[in-house]
C-alpha cells in the first residue's frame, strides 16, 4: 500500500465523518428546536387554531399557510413592551455588576491563598443549594423594612450575587497556570492588576458562561417581583406574558408570540457570543 | 497576553522556589485584606440574600403558626417529626432521590456527548448547536405549555409514535410514565446549556493532544476516553455540581403539567415545598421541609466533591 | 474539613441571630394600621383581571367622583394568592381594595386582611342573590362585597348531536338532562363519529365537580359546625366521583389535556357535550361551529345544582384611605349601575340583582338565536340552584387537597381508596390550624 492511496483513504474517512457528523449535528439541533417551532408556527395563527392540527401529523403541524401577525399585532396593546424594556435594564445591570463582584469573589477563592478560602467557598455553594424562590417570602420581608418594594434596586439586588457564578468562575479559573500570578507579580503587577489583565482576558468563555446565568436568573423572574410589590411601572417580561392569560380563557397565539418575543432576546444574546467560545486558553498561546 | 509576561514566566517559576516560602510569610496579613476585598461585595451579597433568609426560614421552621389560635408557638423539631411521619412527604423525597439519581448522569452524559459532536469540524456546527442551547431562553410557563401538548393523548407525541407504527403512550397520565415525561422535558431545556460550559472546557483541550493521539492510532472513542475527558474534568465537576443542585430545585414543570400526580409519582420535593408555602399557606413547615432539601443537597454534593477529589489523586 | 465545617456552622449561626433581631422587629414597624383618610385622593386597587376589564367601572366611578382616582395593578392570577398573602400579611399600605376569592374570604378575614364591613350588611343583603350575600359573611360579619357571579352550563356541538341522530337537550330548566342520558348521547355521538362525548373544562376543580357530589347527595364534603370536618367517603361521593372517573376509563372523556385547553376542543368540534361558563359564550360565538345551550345536567333521582361564586372585593386594614375605598367599593358592588360597568368588557355575570337583570338580556344577545332563552335559564340557577362552595377557614387546603384527588381519578386511580386518602390529607393538613 502506497502513502498516497493512505492519505487518499485517509481524506476520504475524513470526508465521511465531516458529512456525518454535519448531518448528526443538523437532525439533532432541528429536534431541539421542533418544539420551539410548533409554538412558532402557532403565533402566526389564531389562537382558536391552536390545537387543530395535533393528530395526525400533516404539514400544517408544523407550518400554516396564511400566517398573519394579529397576535403581535395584539401585543402592541400589552405591557409587554415596557416589560420587555424593564427585564433588559434590570437584566443587563444584573450581568454587569454581577460579573464584576462574582469574578472578583472568584479570583480571590481561586487565585489569593488566604487562611479561611475553604469556609468561604463552603458558604459560597450552600448559598446556590438555597432555593430562591423558597426564602423569597421572609427576603421580601426584609426589603419591605428597608423600603426597596417596588424599586429596580430591589428587582436588581438578589440577582447580583450568584453562588454558581461565582462557582463556574473559580472552576475555570483554577486552571489557569499560578505561574502566570508569579509572572505577574514580578512584572510588578498588583493583585488587581493579575486580576484585570490576565485573569479576565483568559476567561471569556466561562465569563459569558457566568453572564448567561446571571442574565437567566433575573429574565426568567416571576415569584420575587410579586412578592416584592412591583407595580405597573416596573412590570418584567415573564409578569406581563402571564398577565396575558386569562381567568378563564387563554389565546394561546397571543401567548406564544409573547413567548417569542421574550426568547428572541437571549437568543440574540447566545448567538452573539457563540464565536468567543472558540477563544480561549489554548488559542491564546498557552498550554 | 503581552510577550513580556510570557518571557518573564520562567524567571518566575524559577525564583518561585527561592523566595515564595518567606514572602508569603511576610505577606499573610495583607492576603487575607486582599481577599476580603475581592469578596466583600459578593459574599455580603450573598450572606444578606440567601444565607440570611435561609437562616431565618430555619428559625422559623421551629416554630409553628396558628391564625386561628393566634401567633406562633415554639415546637423545636416538632415540624420536622410531623413531616418524617407523613406519607406524601415520605413520597416527595423518595421521588426526588430517584428522579436526581437518573436524571444527572442522563443530562451529563448527553451534554458531555453534544459538546463533544458539536466541537467536531462539521457543516453549521453553530447553528445547530445555538439550536440545542435555545431552550434554556423560553419562558418555563411556555416550555411547559408546549410540552404539555406533545405529552396530550392525542398530541405530538403520539403522533410521531404512530408514525413510527409505535403505540400511543399515556405519557404524563400515567404514574409510570409521568417522572419520565418530566425528565424528558427538563433534559430539552437544560442539555445545551450544560452543553455550553463542556464546549468552553473542550475548546481549552489543546488540539496537539488530538493529533498525538491520532498518529499513536488511537481510535475515537479511545481518544475521547483519555484525551478530552480527563481535560475537561473541572468544567464537567462544575457541571456534574451544578446540574445535580439545579434539578433539586426543579419545580414550575410539575406545577403546570402534573401537579405532583398521577398519585404522586412526580411530586418533587420542591414542587411540595412550593405548594405547601404559597397554596396552603403552612409556611413553618414548608420552611422545615427547605431545611431538609439544603441538607440533602449539601449531603449529595458534598459526596460528590469527595469523589471528585479521590479522582484526582487517583 | 472539620475546622471548615465549623467555620460554616458559626456563621450560620451569626445570620441566625442578625435575623432573629430582624424578624423581632418588624412588627413593630407597623405601629399604625390603616386609617380613614381624607375620602379624597388615590385608592390602590389590586386584582388578576386585564387592566383593560376594570377600565369602565374605574372610569364610571371617576365621573361620579372626581376627587378620586382608582389606580389599578394587575397580578397574575396563578400568583395572586401568594403575593396578597406576603403583601397584606406586610401590612403593606400599597393594596386599598383587593379582589377576593370567594371561598379564600373565611381564611382572609380570620388572618386579619379584610376590614369589616358589616355596616353595610342590611344593603347588601336586598341588593345581591343570597348566595351571593353568605359567601362574604364569616363569624356573622361582612368582610367583602360581592361584584361578580357566575354558573355553569350545558353547551352542545350541533353536528354531532345531528350525526347520531340526538335531540337537541332544551334549555328549559324543567327538562333538564341527566349525567345518565349525557352519557348515553355523547357515546352515541361517539359512535357516529365525534372524537369525544362530553368534557368538562376545569376538569380537576371543585368549583365545577362539587354539584356532581350534591347531586349525587354527597354534599359538599366539609362539615361539623367549625366546618373542618371532611365528609367525602359517603355514597354519594363515591358514586360521583365514580361516574366521574368512568367517563374518562371509558373514553367517553379525554385524560390529559387540562387547564385552558379544554375550550378550544370544543371550538375545534371535537366535542359533543361541553360544561363551561358563561364566559365561553363570546369564544364560541366566534368560533365556527355550531352549538347551543342547555341547563347543567344532574343524577338521575338526585338533586339540581349548579356551581356559583366568583369574586367579591374587600379592604385591606392596613389601607390609607379606607373612606375612599369604601365609596369605590359601594359603587362597584351596591349600586347597579356600577357594578353594571364591571362587566363592560368583559363576559361575566355582575352579583348586583339590578344589573344582573340589565346584564342578563346582553349576555343572551351575545350568542345570537343559538342562545335564546339563556337570560331566563341563568336567572333560574342564581335562584334556585346555586350551590355555593363551603364557608372554611380550610377551604383553601381542602380545594388543593381534592384538585390532587380529581386528577388521580381522573387517570385510573380507585375512587374509594382515593378519596379516604384524600380525607386523610385534608385532615392532616387542618391540624394546623
Amino acid at each position: 500500500m502506497s502513502a498516497e492511496t493512505a492519505q487518499a483513504g485517509i481524506t476520504r474517512r475524513r470526508t465521511v465523518a465531516y458529512l456525518g457528523l454535519s448531518v448528526l449535528g443538523a437532525c439533532i439541533g432541528l429536534l431541539f428546536l421542533l418544539p420551539l417551532w410548533w409554538a412558532f408556527v402557532n403565533s402566526l395563527r389564531p389562537g382558536g387554531d391552536t390545537f387543530r392540527y395535533l393528530n395526525p401529523l400533516q404539514w400544517e403541524t408544523f407550518f400554516t399557510a396564511t400566517p398573519t401577525l394579529d397576535n403581535y399585532a395584539t401585543l402592541l396593546h400589552s405591557d409587554l413592551g415596557l416589560a420587555t424594556l424593564n427585564s433588559i435594564i434590570v437584566s443587563g445591570i444584573t450581568v454587569v455588576v454581577g460579573l464584576a463582584i462574582c469574578s472578583m469573589a472568584a479570583f480571590a477563592l481561586a487565585a489569593i491563598p488566604f487562611r479561611g478560602s475553604g469556609a468561604v467557598f463552603i458558604v459560597v455553594v450552600v448559598s446556590f443549594l438555597i432555593p430562591f424562590d423558597a426564602i423569597a417570602i421572609p427576603l421580601a420581608n426584609l426589603f419591605r423594612d428597608w423600603n426597596l418594594q417596588n424599586t429596580y434596586a430591589g428587582l436588581i439586588l438578589p440577582g447580583l450575587g450568584n453562588g454558581m457564578a461565582i462557582f463556574l468562575l473559580r472552576t475555570f479559573f483554577l486552571a489557569i497556570p499560578k505561574d502566570l500570578v508569579e509572572a505577574g507579580r514580578l512584572d510588578g503587577l498588583g493583585w488587581w492588576g493579575i486580576f484585570r489583565r490576565i485573569y479576565l482576558p483568559l476567561s471569556v468563555p466561562s465569563l459569558i458562561g457566568a453572564g448567561l446565568t446571571l442574565f437567566l436568573f433575573q429574565w426568567q423572574s416571576y415569584v420575587w417581583p410579586l412578592l416584592n410589590g412591583t407595580d405597573a411601572q416596573h412590570i418584567l417580561g415573564p409578569i406581563a406574558l402571564s398577565n396575558m392569560q386569562g381567568q378563564f380563557n387563554v389565546d394561546y397565539g397571543v401567548m406564544f408570540a409573547g413567548s417569542m418575543v421574550l426568547t428572541l432576546i437571549p437568543l440574540a444574546i447566545i448567538i452573539a457570543f457563540q464565536r468567543y467560545f472558540i477563544q480561549s486558553v489554548s488559542t491564546t498561546g498557552l498550554k | 497576553m503581552s510577550p513580556s509576561q510570557t518571557t518573564d514566566r520562567r524567571a518566575a517559576a524559577e525564583g518561585r522556589a527561592a523566595f515564595a516560602r518567606p514572602a508569603r510569610r511576610r505577606r499573610q496579613a495583607p492576603l487575607v485584606a486582599v481577599a476580603a476585598a475581592f469578596l466583600a461585595p459578593a459574599f455580603i451579597s450573598l450572606l444578606v440574600l440567601r444565607i440570611a433568609p435561609a437562616a431565618v426560614a430555619l428559625w422559623e421552621s421551629l416554630y409553628r403558626q396558628s391564625f386561628l389560635r393566634g401567633g406562633t408557638v415554639f415546637v423545636g423539631v416538632e415540624n420536622y417529626a410531623d413531616l418524617f411521619g407523613n406519607a406524601d412527604f415520605n413520597n416527595a423525597l423518595l421521588v426526588t432521590l430517584l428522579f436526581s439519581l437518573v436524571v444527572n448522569p442522563l443530562q451529563i452524559g448527553a451534554a458531555f456527548l453534544l459538546a463533544v459532536l458539536y466541537t467536531r469540524k462539521a457543516a453549521g456546527a453553530k447553528i445547530w448547536r445555538s439550536l440545542v442551547v435555545l431552550p434554556i431562553a423560553v419562558p418555563p410557563a411556555v416550555s411547559a405549555v408546549v410540552w404539555s401538548v406533545i405529552y396530550r393523548p392525542d398530541g405530538l407525541g403520539n403522533s410521531f409514535l404512530s408514525l413510527l407504527g409505535l403505540p400511543a403512550q399515556p405519557f404524563l397520565t400515567s404514574p409510570q410514565q409521568s417522572l419520565a415525561s418530566i425528565m424528558v422535558l427538563l433534559s430539552w431545556i437544560g442539555v445545551g446549556y450544560w452543553m455550553l460550559f463542556l464546549i468552553a472546557g473542550i475548546n481549552d483541550v489543546p488540539t496537539e493532544l488530538y493529533e498525538a493521539a491520532s498518529i499513536d492510532g488511537a481510535s475515537a472513542w479511545r481518544k475521547l476516553w483519555s484525551v478530552t475527558l480527563p481535560l475537561v474534568r473541572r468544567p464537567l465537576a462544575f457541571v456534574l455540581v451544578a446540574d445535580t443542585v439545579s434539578n433539586f430545585l426543579i419545580f414550575a414543570p410539575v406545577q403546570i403539567l402534573t401537579k405532583g400526580g398521577p398519585s404522586g409519582s412526580s411530586n418533587l420535593l420542591m414542587y411540595d415545598i412550593y405548594t405547601r408555602a404559597y397554596t396552603l399557606g403552612d409556611l413553618s413547615k414548608a420552611q422545615a421541609e427547605v431545611i431538609i432539601l439544603v441538607l440533602l443537597t449539601l449531603v449529595i454534593v458534598a459526596v460528590q466533591f469527595r469523589l471528585l477529589r479521590s479522582s484526582d489523586t487517583a | 474539613m472539620k475546622r471548615k465545617l465549623l467555620a460554616a456552622t458559626s456563621l450560620l449561626a451569626a445570620g441566625t441571630l442578625f435575623l432573629a433581631g430582624c424578624s423581632a422587629s418588624s412588627p413593630n414597624s407597623g405601629t399604625a394600621i390603616g386609617s380613614e383618610g381624607s375620602g379624597t385622593g388615590t385608592v390602590n386597587l389590586l386584582g388578576p383581571e386585564d387592566p383593560a376589564t376594570l377600565a369602565p367601572v374605574i372610569a364610571a366611578f371617576k365621573a361620579k367622583n372626581p376627587d378620586i382616582t382608582v389606580k389599578y395593578s394587575q397580578v397574575p392570577f396563578d400568583q395572586l394568592n401568594p403575593t396578597l398573602e406576603q403583601r397584606l400579611g406586610a401590612k403593606d399600605d400599597t393594596i386599598d381594595v383587593y379582589t377576593v376569592d370567594q371561598p379564600r374570604l373565611s381564611q382572609l378575614a380570620a388572618q386579619g386582611f379584610l376590614e369589616d364591613l358589616s355596616s353595610l350588611k342590611g344593603q347588601t343583603k336586598a341588593a345581591v342573590p343570597d348566595a351571593q350575600y353568605s359567601v362574604n359573611l364569616y363569624q356573622d360579619k361582612l368582610w367583602a362585597l360581592p361584584v361578580w357571579n357566575s354558573t355553569q352550563l350545558l353547551f352542545f356541538n350541533k353536528k354531532a348531536l345531528n350525526a347520531a341522530g340526538v335531540k337537541y337537550p332544551s334549555i328549559d330548566p324543567a327538562q333538564r338532562l341527566t349525567w345518565e342520558q349525557v352519557v348515553k348521547d355523547g357515546k352515541a355521538a361517539q359512535a357516529a363519529g365525534t372524537q369525544y362525548g362530553l368534557l368538562l373544562e376545569q376538569v380537576e376543580s371543585y368549583y365545577q365537580l362539587q354539584p356532581l357530589a350534591e347531586s349525587a347527595g354527597g354534599g359538599s364534603g366539609i362539615t361539623g359546625d367549625k366546618m373542618l370536618t371532611t365528609d367525602i367517603n359517603n355514597p354519594g361521593w363515591e358514586k360521583a366521583m365514580q361516574w366521574y372517573a368512568d367517563t374518562f376509563s371509558s373514553g367517553l372523556s379525554p385524560r390529559g389535556v387540562g387547564g385552558f385547553q379544554t375550550s378550544p376542543i370544543f371550538t375545534s368540534g371535537k366535542v359533543a357535550y361541553f360544561v363551561g361558563g358563561p364566559w365561553d359564550i363570546g369564544n364560541f360565538a366566534k368560533s365556527n361551529i355550531d352549538w347551543g345551550v342547555a341547563p347543567m345536567p344532574y343524577f338521575a333521582g338526585g338533586s339540581q345544582a349548579t356551581p356559583t361564586g366568583s369574586w367579591s372585593w374587600g379592604i385591606n386594614p392596613a389601607s390609607k384611605n379606607k373612606a375612599a375605598a369604601k365609596k369605590f367599593l359601594e359603587f362597584a358592588s351596591l349600586d347597579p349601575a356600577g357594578n353594571l360597568s364591571t362587566t363592560d368588557a368583559t363576559t361575566i355575570i355582575p352579583a348586583n340583582a339590578a344589573a344582573t337583570a340589565q346584564y342578563l338580556p346582553k349576555l343572551e344577545a351575545l350568542g345570537g338565536d343559538k342562545t335564546k332563552g339563556l337570560a331566563g335559564l341563568i336567572a333560574h340557577e342564581n335562584t334556585e340552584t346555586a350551590k355555593p362552595r363551603p364557608v372554611s377557614v380550610g377551604y383553601i387546603q381542602f380545594e388543593e387537597l381534592m384538585g390532587k384527588a380529581f386528577a388521580d381519578i381522573r387517570n385510573g386511580s380507585p375512587v374509594s381508596e382515593r378519596l379516604k386518602q384524600a380525607a386523610q390529607q385534608i385532615n392532616d393538613a387542618w391540624k394546623q390550624l
